[in-house]
């Protein structure tokens, strides 16, 4: 193990030596000619250049907003979840978003048939988790209500990674989601959410992946 | 339509006031473009499916309120609202002369900042990581690189600072790297017995690759070598590989 750290650390010496060689492979600098005297002006005009500086255009890529809804905690029932998002708009396809949030988890069905067993802890029913996600619009348009409205909507999926904190443990988590999001204004997002984080867990003494969806209701704001 | 921008400007005026008082009232002064081409075409939304509900004319004057994506809202002369694509916008020119000042896409090779984050592997564990670089030239970058790494027995928290060198700058699409660097890990036990050390400093070796996706989006791939600074007397080597999903500016 020594000999290949060792060596990982010399081919890194080696190779940063290489691209430093290639960056100063740059040839011989000109020597500059010299420039002949200038007559003196005769004439030597006092007109100030008028600076016109153009207005910078101001890019709304940033998503930012809460969310509020139902988590359904695989064997401990469903409960009230809130949490914030943050998005970045890459292309008109493709966006990043990071989730986080917290709920609580209610009894297992084993704990309330026998209330002297406890699986998890008061403190262990909390459920936070943040979220790291690639979303991808797949069917953008437009939501039309009555005969005068037309809102611009997305319908999207996201796929991402995170922690969930439950039973006191941090766990590594995937996530699936499917999302609708209609723009009231240019600025302001109204998000429809179902999500499914699916985690490893052997609480009941058995090692599963369970399924925890949650639907919520978000509002963004784009700046 | 028109009863849209009512409904939408209503809403508005409610809301923003009470929102965003501070930035309303500050006086902002917008770009503005003269038409060249034929006509310039407005679509409702910022995205290529949207349809076309308005026509900018040769010659007449528009507003650029803010851009999305690849997209900039703009306002025409009689006040419409709608969105025009970046390549379309390029075209047109400033009331001055000139060409309109569309600020082009950040080049790859010259970017200074990158964010992403990824998925990778820690000593056989899931690892979940984000990270933050600045360029310092154009092959050597310095990054912060935060990490979750979920065991079995153990869960825990890397931090490492390191110089990362991009052996060839030039190359966009496949660019081998290298790094070095040095950081903290903190270890949070899940089964008993606690571990002998909750936390330890650690020093890397890295080889791996990054790349252009499009637009600013960017791929990163790193396997790192750990060395564990450990008050044992066996020495600890920890292997990682990670594969990062980033946006530069």
């Amino acid at each position: 193990m020594e000999t290949r750290l060792g060596s990982v650390l010399l081919a890194a010496l080696l190779l940063s030596g290489c691209g430093w060689f290639h960056r100063g492979d740059k040839g011989p600098t000109p020597i500059p000619a010299e420039e002949p005297q200038a007559e003196p002006s005769i004439i030597d005009p006092q007109v100030e250049r008028r600076v016109v500086k153009t207005p910078k255009i101001k890019a709304k890529d940033f998503e930012l907003g809460a969310y509020f809804g139902a988590l359904s905690v695989e064997d401990f029932g469903t409960n009230s979840i809130y949490g914030a998002r943050a998005a970045y708009h890459v292309t008109e396809d493709f966006f990043l978003e990071a989730f986080v949030a917290r709920s609580k988890a209610g009894q297992s069905s084993l704990e309330e048939t026998f209330p002297e067993i406890t699986v998890v802890s008061n403190s262990g029913r909390r459920f936070t988790y943040y979220d790291l996600d690639v979303g991808y619009n797949v069917l953008p348009g437009e939501i039309f209500l009555g005969r005068g409205r037309a809102f611009n909507s997305a319908l999207y999926v996201t796929l991402g990674m995170g922690d969930v904190k439950f039973a006191d443990k941090d766990q590594f988590a995937l996530n699936f989601g499917l999302g609708e999001r209609l723009l009231v204004t240019d600025w302001l997002a109204l998000h429809m959410d179902v999500r499914d984080h699916v985690f490893e867990s052997d609480l009941f003494g058995v090692t599963k992946n369970v399924h925890n969806i949650e639907a919520t209701l978000g509002l963004t704001v784009f700046y | 339509m028109l009863r849209l921008f009512a409904f939408s400007s209503l809403l508005q005026a409610l809301l923003l006031p009470t929102l965003l008082a501070g930035s309303v009232q500050a006086k902002t002064s917008y770009l503005e473009l003269v038409v060249t081409r034929p006509y310039l075409e407005m679509h409702t939304g910022p995205g290529r499916g949207y349809p076309v509900f308005y026509v900018i004319g040769r010659g007449e004057t528009l507003t650029v309120l803010y851009s999305r994506t690849d997209w900039y809202r703009v306002r025409a002369p009689r006040g419409q609202e709608g969105w025009v694509r970046r390549d379309e916008l390029a075209e047109t020119d400033l009331a001055s002369g000139g060409p309109a000042p569309i600020p082009p896409y950040p080049e790859f090779g010259a970017h200074r900042w990158e964010i992403g984050a990824g998925y990778g592997v820690y000593n056989r564990e899931n690892l979940v990581t984000a990270y933050l670089d600045y360029g310092l030239t154009d092959s050597l970058d310095a990054e912060l690189v935060l990490q979750q790494a979920f065991g079995t027995i153990d869960n825990r928290n890397i931090v490492t600072l390191g110089l990362r060198n991009t052996i060839i700058p030039e190359w966009q699409w496949f660019s081998p790297t290298v790094g070095l660097g040095t950081g903290y890990q903190t270890i949070s036990d899940k089964v008993p017995p606690a571990p002998l050390e909750s936390n330890n400093q650690l020093a890397y070796a890295s080889i791996g690759a990054r790349g252009f996706i499009t637009r600013r989006f960017m791929w990163r791939f790193d396997w790192r070598a750990y060395y564990v600074f450990n008050k044992l007397n066996t020495s600890e080597v920890l292997e990682e590989w990670k594969l990062d999903l980033a946006v530069f500016f």
